[in-house]
């Protein structure tokens, strides 16, 4: 069944493309699809623009979880460090980031450092939201059991704090890691010239379909894989956490 | 009654004046030294909120990015809430339905927008359209999960009581899954916003995102600055509006965002 129906509907589209029952202009076989991209791929340019995309995933990534961990710990551990951030946390948090893309243009210039930047934005407050949960939401009583076994300071937080606070951590660079993808594809189709988001941009402009729903596939295969991998990855590494990972 | 805003104030009092001292900081940054292309005065974009807000240019964008997202999120409510109902309540759709979900969901839902426009007419239709998916999607994910999160027990309960059909689904499967599905919702209003601001800014001539983008290339810089200002706020309303909706709607459940 969880083949069937994928497969269902790819052999309908199939057929409905190659006998003009839709256009296929615009819906082009997915043979046809396939054979572009396996072409583009060989060719070495669509390789090229998944390697661009993947770069600035990970450089956003790391500008967003090294400050962002640290900041959403500190947060849960010091109150006025909350009470001081948290204003701008809750102004900025529910804004689509790819707003801050024209400001960072204007200011760092039509470049890599404000795409990856935007990108860096979307992931940096929801890792430190869902960090300050982890450690707002421990059992205090944890901390209670430490401190009574003579666990003070640094080893508090290393042997108490932090394991707790590992789950909510991880949920939170697992869903900033989708969130810098997303704007950072959404980035790509709007302003950058290279990348899979221009990919699908230029060739909708083109009106080369097969490339463009090529692009667009290679775009929900990455989606597909960090989600999915780093879920099992979850699973796997943080064995001690209870079940419920996040949405 | 003064003496507990007295108390929270001397409490949070950080909260609100880190604010005030940092744009009191801005303001006197800009003025003196700060390059005040990029970063103008706090006082100076009020002033352009003000006259954009006076002849009427910020109202019309407004309206008009309030009612796509009105469009957008019925239309996602109502198709994601009655496709995640039905993917709860039969096994053998969900497993259909699971993997075509699960490859569509994280394609960022800006590269709809071509393959929309290819299926409808493009405009205003495929805009919304566009803006749809991604709230759709996550209301079917929390609805069917919200279904099958009810308990055994009182789904047994009620067919013992006699409950069948569409009683059963009414008063237990549906109120059983009404926090998710409200969660879901607001999670879709949210990203409804996100999402439109984002085609906003790809493809149309007005609309707050559009406004935004518009102010750029011309290198209105306050007039961007504004236009931020109005979004996030948009933003804080909305979240914050719905959360705070849901806590009396729903008060005997925990939100299930929050955990």
């Amino acid at each position: 069944m969880g083949v069937a129906v994928p497969a269902a509907a790819l052999v309908l589209w199939q057929i409905c493309s190659r006998l003009g029952l839709i256009s296929p202009r615009y819906f082009p076989a997915p043979t046809t699809v396939a054979w572009a991209l396996a072409d583009r791929l060989l060719a070495g340019d669509l390789a090229g623009d998944l390697l661009v995309t993947l770069t600035r995933l990970a450089c956003a990534f790391a500008l967003a979880a090294v400050p962002a961990v640290p900041l959403g710990l500190l947060m849960g551990m010091a109150r006025p460090v909350r009470e001081l951030v948290e204003p701008y946390l809750a102004f900025i948090f529910p804004v689509p980031k790819i707003t801050l893309l024209p400001f960072l243009l204007i200011i760092l210039g039509v470049g890599e450092p404000a795409f990856v930047l935007t990108g860096a934005s979307s992931a940096f407050f929801q890792i430190v939201i869902s960090t300050l949960a982890g450690v707002q939401t421990m059992d205090p009583r944890l901390v209670e059991v430490g401190r009574n076994y003579g666990a003070h300071g640094p080893r508090l937080f290393w042997k108490v704090i932090l394991p707790a606070a590992l789950p909510a951590i991880f949920t939170g660079l697992r869903l900033g890691l989708g969130l810098a993808l997303v704007t950072l594809v959404a980035v790509e189709f709007i302003a950058a010239k290279s990348g899979l988001g221009h990919l699908v941009y230029r060739h909708w402009q083109m009106l080369s379909t097969p490339e463009m729903y090529a692009a667009f596939a290679l775009v929900g295969a990455l989606g597909l894989v960090l989600t999915r991998g780093l879920r099992a990855l979850q699973a796997r590494v943080l064995t001690w956490q209870e079940e419920n990972i996040g949405v | 009654m003064k003496k507990a805003t007295g108390r929270w104030l001397a409490e949070h009092w950080i909260t609100i004046a880190s604010p005030i001292a940092l744009l009191a900081l801005w303001e006197w940054a800009s003025a003196t030294g700060l390059r005040a292309a990029f970063f103008p005065r706090p006082t100076t974009i009020a002033v352009h909120l003000r006259d954009l807000a006076r002849d009427g240019v910020l109202w019309a964008h407004l309206a008009t990015t309030l009612v796509r997202i009105g469009w957008s999120f019925s239309l996602a409510a109502i198709l994601g809430v009655a496709i995640g109902l039905a993917m709860g309540l039969w096994r053998r759709l969900r497993e259909g339905l699971d993997p075509v979900f699960a490859v569509i969901y994280p394609i960022p839902s800006v590269l709809f927008l071509p393959l929309v426009s290819f299926l409808v007419p493009p405009g205003e239709i495929a805009l919304i359209v566009t803006t749809a998916v991604t709230s759709f999607f996550l209301i079917a994910f929390t609805t069917t999960h919200g279904v099958r999160q009810i308990d055994r027990l009182i789904v047994e309960a009620g067919r013992h009581y006699g409950a069948k059909g569409w009683r059963l689904f009414a008063t237990v499967l549906l109120p059983g899954a009404l926090p998710h599905i409200f969660t879901g919702l607001r999670l879709g209003l949210g990203f409804a916003l996100i999402v439109v601001v984002a085609v906003e800014i790809v493809s149309a001539s007005e609309g707050l995102g559009a406004l935004l983008w518009l102010s750029w290339q011309v290198l209105k810089v306050e007039d961007m600055y504004a236009t931020f200002f109005v979004i996030a706020l948009l933003g804080a309303l909305l979240s914050y509006g719905l959360a705070a909706l849901r806590a009396r709607l729903l008060p005997w459940v925990p939100d299930v965002a929050d955990r």
